[in-house]
């Protein structure tokens, strides 16, 4: 039987894992988490990988449009942004990957603001066009330097240890350790990286979502006239909001770069990787940090099932894989809207009321 | 020196005479009533007041300092909280996460500080969660704390807007039509809450009402608003058979 300790001081209050079951349960996803690319397939670490890279991308997206309430389709345009930077970095300049991975959030943050600053006084689906127009925009802008960029071909994404030397040689993330007996292939150093990174976002946007400055956005979002009579700075707040998700989507577009160790620009960054972020959010529930790590999950791991799934279902199975983990995934976003519109994180609501209520019905 | 003084405030929208040579003050610690039929001008007064509208003539002065064109924040910062007619309250927040947003200007650590949630930055949310909890404690709303807005009755959003102005402690509190929408114990006990905030924390209070009895029994001074003019203005007493307030009221045939 679950039951909350007794709160005795505010500083209580304000812990993340505040129980001894919030403990136990972090613990063992902990234990999940580091086990996993030691118990599953090759296949399923990429998947893995990509799950991680979504969380990233989701938690980014979840700040602008769930916490400040800025619907934008021009997620996939941060994405690249930070894919291209750490690309051209490690090929023209041979940083490595740890240093370029902050430089593509802040390139992707600096343009965010800009954005932000253009977009302040627009709303709803006003401001969403005008952040679909930014997807069309950086893919023009990253096709016009094919000596930068490599054009349509697209250019190869180095992952360096250290600094590239004179030789042109310098210490790749690509080779495998042999620890003893424990082999570190790239995938596996790969999912320990992106773990990491995946972990510092859910903290910081859960920060975010617990502080002043998070409060602050969500009151922009429910009442924007009432948040500046209480003295909230509007502008502030969405430039903030901006500023954040993209400096976190270029984070999470550099990790898919390193990822898939080659980027081209279209696709994948088009208005459907856009639309597939806001299906992750949708899914796992608009406003909480909890349902941006849970959609991306859900979502990546579902799509590989679908494909899966999909060659035994009628109608369904005449189409190509990737259509059917389309069609499969839409149904299901359709029916989490219809049947529980607060997604995955509503979910858990029910599920921790009945056993908070427990043994009673409710 | 009055707290709030209004000379001769006048404001205009396209044609509509919203108010008309506004001129009356406010003493600090009073429970100061705005009274007057539909599309007096209270509102409007309001958000002049509160900076949502520019008031095109005359002066609004907040102890001596004018206050048009200042921005509605820096309006709110130099203490001045406001309780909206229709609730504006974060719907999806938290009574909590309301009240301590009432506290968001005092706040002053930035989003940095709040991203990696420094020693200073969580010393200050504690800070905050005290002052939240005294008013939670002087509104009775322990049993809402963690509820969001959204599942709330309507009498007791109310209270949770008048909890969010108060956390601002301000040193003017505009209060439009806090009965408005309640029932007669709600009502009841909006007006046992305005008392204490008078006499308890001494905050002045400009209420505007529709209700004759509660605002005649509540306030310490009255003004009565007709058409954007000020008709009549001293304490309930002396208004309660004064003609002009019962002809913009009640009409015309009874004041002849």
């Amino acid at each position: 039987m679950p039951t909350r300790p007794l709160v005795t001081r505010y500083e209580d209050d304000l812990k993340l894992l505040p129980g001894l079951w919030h403990k136990a349960g972090a613990v063992l996803g902990l234990a999940v988490a580091l086990s996993y690319p030691w118990i599953v397939s090759t296949r399923w670490l990429t998947v893995g990988n990509l799950g991680l890279v979504a969380i990233v991308g989701a938690a980014a997206l979840m700040v602008l449009t769930g916490f400040a309430g800025q619907v934008s389709l021009g997620h996939a345009a941060f994405l690249a942004l930070g894919a291209y930077t750490v690309a051209v970095l490690g090929v023209k300049l041979g940083w490595p990957f740890w240093l370029a991975l902050p430089l593509a959030g802040g390139v992707s943050a600096f343009v965010g603001v800009v954005i932000g600053a253009f977009a302040l006084r627009l709303k709803g689906l006003y401001l969403a066009i005008v952040t679909l127009g930014l997807v069309f925009l950086t893919q023009h802008v990253l096709l016009a330097y094919p000596e930068l960029t490599g054009g349509l071909s697209g250019t190869s994404v180095p992952m360096y240890w250290w600094f590239r030397g004179e030789s042109g040689s310098a210490p790749s993330v690509g080779e495998t350790w042999m620890l003893g007996s424990v082999v570190l292939g790239f995938e596996r150093k790969l999912y320990f990286i992106f773990l990491l990174v995946a972990g510092a976002t859910v903290w910081l946007t859960k920060n975010i979502q617990r502080s002043n400055s998070g409060r602050a956005m969500m009151a922009v979002r429910d009442q924007d006239l009432a948040a500046e009579v209480l003295g909230v700075a509007i502008t502030q707040a969405k430039l903030q909001a901006f500023g954040v998700s993209s400096f976190l989507a270029g984070i999470a577009g550099a990790m898919f770069a390193f990822q898939q160790q080659y980027v081209t620009v279209e696709p994948p960054f088009d208005l459907n990787l856009s639309i597939q972020f806001i299906a992750m959010i949708v899914l796992g529930g608009v406003g909480s940090v909890f349902g941006a790590v849970s959609g991306a999950l859900a979502f990546t791991f579902l799509s590989p099932l679908a494909e899966t799934v999909g060659h035994s279902i009628p109608l369904i199975n005449q189409l190509t894989s990737a259509q059917q983990s389309t069609v499969l995934l839409s149904i299901i976003v359709v029916l989490v809207l219809v049947l529980e519109p607060m997604g995955l994180f509503g979910v858990w609501l029910r599920v921790r009321r009945y056993f908070q209520a427990w043994p009673f019905r409710y | 020196m009055a707290l709030l003084e209004l000379d001769n405030v006048g404001l205009s929208f396209s044609g509509v005479r919203a108010l008309d040579g506004v001129t009356f003050s406010i003493e600090a610690g009073a429970l100061h009533a705005v009274i007057g039929p539909n599309g007096a001008g209270k509102s409007s007064l309001f958000n002049c007041i509160s900076g949502i509208h520019r008031h095109m003539e005359g002066q609004v002065r907040l102890e001596g300092k004018e206050l048009r064109g200042v921005e509605p924040t820096e309006i709110a910062r130099l203490g001045v909280a406001r309780m909206f007619q229709n609730l504006a309250l974060f719907e999806h927040l938290t009574v909590l996460e309301n009240l301590l947003l009432g506290r968001h200007q005092r706040y002053t650590s930035g989003l940095l500080g709040n991203l990696f949630w420094t020693r200073t930055a969580r010393a200050e949310e504690v800070r905050h969660r005290e002052k939240a909890e005294e008013v939670i404690d002087f509104l009775n709303l322990e049993h809402f704390r963690w509820m969001p807005v959204a599942v709330l009755p309507y009498g007791i959003r109310k209270r949770v807007e008048l909890g969010r102005a108060l956390c601002m402690e301000p040193k003017l509190l505009l209060l439009d039509e806090p009965t408005a929408g309640l029932n007669q114990e709600e009502t009841e006990d909006m007006a046992n809450y305005l008392m204490d905030l008078r006499h308890e924390l001494g905050v002045t209070q400009v209420l505007i009402g529709h209700e004759l009895r509660f605002v005649m029994d509540l306030a310490t001074q009255v003004t009565v608003l007709d058409r954007g003019r000020v008709i009549a203005n001293g304490p309930p007493s002396t208004l309660r058979n004064d003609t002009r307030v019962l002809s913009a009221y009640v009409g015309g045939t009874v004041a002849a």
